[in-house]
């Protein structure tokens, strides 16, 4: 038995080359076969750790990210069953898992493909069977990197996309206005995350949230309890009651469900698959529909799935997510605390992540402030610590959104975004209206209005490029000629333009990134499938208004609000379809009472199902998600470290 | 005797094993693995899976003497039994456990009773089969030669 020495990718040392030294974890209750498998494995130079229980082979896994190419599983084990410590180290790291057993009956090895195994051999196994599993290491790697081609947009340019975070923190200082300054060192801890290595998704020790294990029983509650509910109607809350675990908490809950679909997202291997169908962008991505094709957008499973680039996302999220004003608070992404009011661009530069735009979004002052501010603020935060700091963009915008809204409706947006299908408690007034502006822009906050803005820099997977916006004044005024700027300090700055509306607004916005032009490209390479939903959505919301708003209006006079659904994107100007989405899910459906220029009050009802209807044009390199499953694809990418830590 | 003879008869009591349907050609492969580095690798295996295996058979036999029969727990002592059989390349020990496992699916206890007992008899038969085997492979050894290479 070789213990495991370095962490170094595709373990190897020295001058051996590949497979040998490939390392490999066995996990066997059964002595006799793990001995012998151990002899043969060494006889074939791979580096071999054996483990006689699963739940050991576990810890060991967790403990040593990094540290093993491929695990060889038995299925029958007494302390956990082989298909849940694939389960879990499908969810939590991304390595090839082999099973084993004696079993060979075609039911069980349908379990093993079900469950994510790579390969599955029947006892005995011989030598040469594990002198050919080197091959799914490679496998594995190789799609990873595809994976992260299609993210850069077909280059490498990598290194460029890197976010300048100290430009962006610094930019954020600047912009908080009101004094109030965020908390950077949050965001800065994420940046730990940044240099883990390709195949080592997690380092858990980089996050200061309180780690909730998932042992295998908690696990199998989960499981049972999501099975329970359905998957589609799976809900952290109704899961969190059902499994009644003292300590537990819908964060951990919502971020363990959203791992897991990722985990079912991945397993079903959709993504891979689908790519070149545009149009099913909304599509449910798993026949069986293990993952919910309720209709969830999910931006970041898209950009998770190397479809959409993080470009695209931050842009998108920048319209699609306003930036609460007033009173609104967005809670740190990291950090489960009340921020009673942020302003100015957060900056969560940690790599893998989504860097997402900030959500401009722009809500009366007035609306905001019917709602308390401590109240959104808890809301908020009690959302955000749902989410692993990766999720942080989105959560800030999901944020955002409920808590400017503080609708039901907006609920909407916010579970579109999340896909995570949760329910927010957010909303503190169910009968809220809100008020849309026509145009759709979504501009950040003002900071005139006191309120705290935070703009979440969202981070895109793998790419760190951050995306800024200020909130300001700025892009009130701009908004009002139509175009948000959010100038920060920012190497690059592309132009989010939005696609002109079939409701005919035209707003551009602008966000300056921080990180390089090379964002520009990607976000012209970036698959449009994510902007089609945007502009669906700004289209729906325009819809009723009609006519083209002027941001500057609805912002100055708060009675027009943006739901934030902002087409976008210079660079992809051409390749916004704009389809109107409709979505049959009552939850989906947004009221928004959009006053336009006219004056007119429009009672827009947005339904937006992503799921089915909607098409996205140009967008040729989407796959076929379901909503749901964005999410998770997302999280697969960026947020796999955070399982245990959230 | 001289090494060469050891080393023969060695060679014919291992090939009459294999004839007979005790090995099969996984135990060809334990062998194999076996090498200077490791000299007592088939020995240690083996003395392992004996040891494994005479627990679970205690344990079937104390699963199958209840009133209420655990058939699940009878399987999963009949599945590792199978798997560790399979792993050491006894085969007879292999299949009984196959028509094993049927019954207890069929939570036939007689079947399983019956079962158990010949897995029991396969077992010892080729647990003394191997030990004399091994004792062969002793003497090659305390003559200052070794197994030779099948």
């Amino acid at each position: 038995m070789t213990m495991m020495s370095s962490s170094s990718s595709l373990g190897s040392s020295g001058g051996e080359k590949f497979p040998v030294g490939m390392r490999v974890l066995v996990v066997d209750d059964d002595v006799t076969c793990l001995k012998i498998l151990d002899q043969m494995l060494q006889r074939c130079r791979y580096r071999v750790t054996t483990c006689c229980q699963a739940t050991v082979a576990l810890s060991l896994l967790r403990e040593r990210r990094g540290g093993f190419d491929v695990v060889i599983s038995d299925v029958h084990m007494p302390d956990m069953d082989g298909f849940n410590l694939l389960e879990l180290v499908g969810l939590e790291m991304d390595l090839p898992v082999i099973m084993m057993s004696a079993d060979g009956g075609t039911e069980t090895v349908m379990r093993g493909i079900k469950h994510g195994a790579c390969d599955y051999l029947i006892k005995p196994v011989r030598i040469e069977e594990l002198k050919n599993i080197w091959q799914h290491v490679i496998r594995k790697k190789k799609w990873n990197e595809s994976r992260e081609l299609e993210y850069s947009g077909g280059d490498d340019s990598d290194p460029n996309r890197r976010v300048s975070e100290d430009t962006e923190c610094a930019s954020s200082v600047n912009d908080g206005a009101d004094g109030i300054s965020m908390s950077h060192k949050k965001k800065r801890e994420d940046k730990e995350d940044e240099d883990d290595g390709e195949l080592d998704h997690e380092d858990p020790s980089s996050s200061k949230k309180p780690r909730v294990v998932w042992s295998v029983e908690l696990h199998q509650q989960f499981v049972s309890a999501v099975s329970q509910l359905g998957i589609e109607k799976a809900v952290p809350k109704r899961i969190l009651e059902l499994m009644n675990v003292p300590g537990l908490t819908r964060e951990n809950v919502a971020s363990h469900l959203q791992k897991f679909r990722l985990y079912l997202k991945r397993i079903s291997g959709v993504a891979q698959q689908q790519n070149g169908i545009p149009s099913s962008l909304c599509g449910p991505v798993e026949p069986d529909a293990k993952v919910g094709s309720g209709g969830r957008l999910d931006f970041q499973a898209l950009a998770a799935s190397g479809q959409i680039h993080p470009e695209t996302l931050a842009a998108l999220h920048a319209e699609l997510l306003g930036r609460p004003s007033g009173s609104l608070v967005f809670p740190a992404m990291d950090q489960p605390v009340l921020q009673s009011s942020r302003q100015g661009p957060q900056c969560i530069p940690s790599e893998r992540d989504v860097q997402f735009g900030q959500p401009l979004f722009k809500c009366q002052s007035r609306i905001t402030k019917q709602f308390p501010t401590s109240g959104i603020g808890e809301n908020m935060s009690a959302d955000f610590s749902i989410w692993p700091s990766n999720y942080l963009g989105t959560a800030d915008a999901i944020k955002n959104v409920g808590g400017v809204n503080n609708t039901p409706k907006v609920n909407m947006m916010m579970q579109v975004l999340q896909q995570q299908q949760q329910p927010y408690p957010v909303v503190s007034e169910p009968h809220h209206i809100i008020n849309v502006q026509p145009s759709c822009l979504v501009v950040p906050s003002r900071p005139s209005n006191s309120l705290s803005v935070s703009q979440g820099s969202l981070l895109l997977n793998q790419s760190s490029i951050g995306v800024q916006s200020e909130s300001s004044n700025k892009f009130q005024s701009e908004n009002s000629s139509g175009t948000v700027k959010s100038s920060s300090n920012i190497n690059g700055v592309p132009e989010y333009r939005l696609p002109s509306l079939s409701n005919k607004a035209s707003l551009h916005l602008e966000q300056s990134v921080v990180g390089d032009t090379t964002n520009i490209g990607v976000l012209n390479g970036s698959s449009v499938s994510f902007s089609s939903s945007l502009s669906s959505y700004s289209t729906s919301t325009n819809s009723g208004t009609g006519s083209e708003r002027k941001a500057g209006k609805s912002f100055d006079q708060a009675q027009a609000r943006n739901l934030g659904f902002v087409g976008k994107g210079t660079c992809i100007p051409s390749r916004f379809a704009v389809d109107d989405i409709e979505s049959p899910t009552s939850e989906q459906c947004v009221r928004n009472t959009s006053t336009g220029d006219d004056g007119a009050r429009v009672k827009q009802e947005l339904q937006l199902d992503f799921t089915d209807s909607s098409q996205v044009g140009g967008s040729t390199m989407l796959p076929h998600f379901s909503s749901n499953n964005f999410m998770s694809v997302l999280s697969e990418d960026g947020l796999q470290g955070h399982f245990t830590e959230c | 005797m001289d090494v060469s003879q050891l080393q023969r008869s060695w060679v014919e009591f291992l090939t009459a094993l294999f004839n007979e349907g005790f090995l099969d050609s996984q135990f060809n492969q334990l062998l194999q693995l076996q090498d200077e580095s490791n000299p007592n690798f088939v020995a240690e295996v083996v003395t392992d899976f004996f040891h494994d295996s005479e627990r679970l058979l205690n344990e079937l036999t104390g699963v199958l003497d209840q009133q209420i029969v655990d058939f699940k727990k009878v399987d999963s002592h009949v599945h590792q039994l199978k798997g560790s059989s399979a792993s050491i390349g006894v085969e007879r020990v292999k299949n009984m456990c196959i028509a094993f496992k049927a019954f207890c699916e069929e939570s036939n206890r007689e079947g399983c009773l019956r079962c158990l007992h010949q897995v029991k008899q396969e077992y010892f038969l080729v647990k003394d089969k191997l030990q004399t085997l091994f004792m062969l492979e002793q003497q090659i050894v305390a003559a200052g030669g070794s197994p030779p290479l099948m």
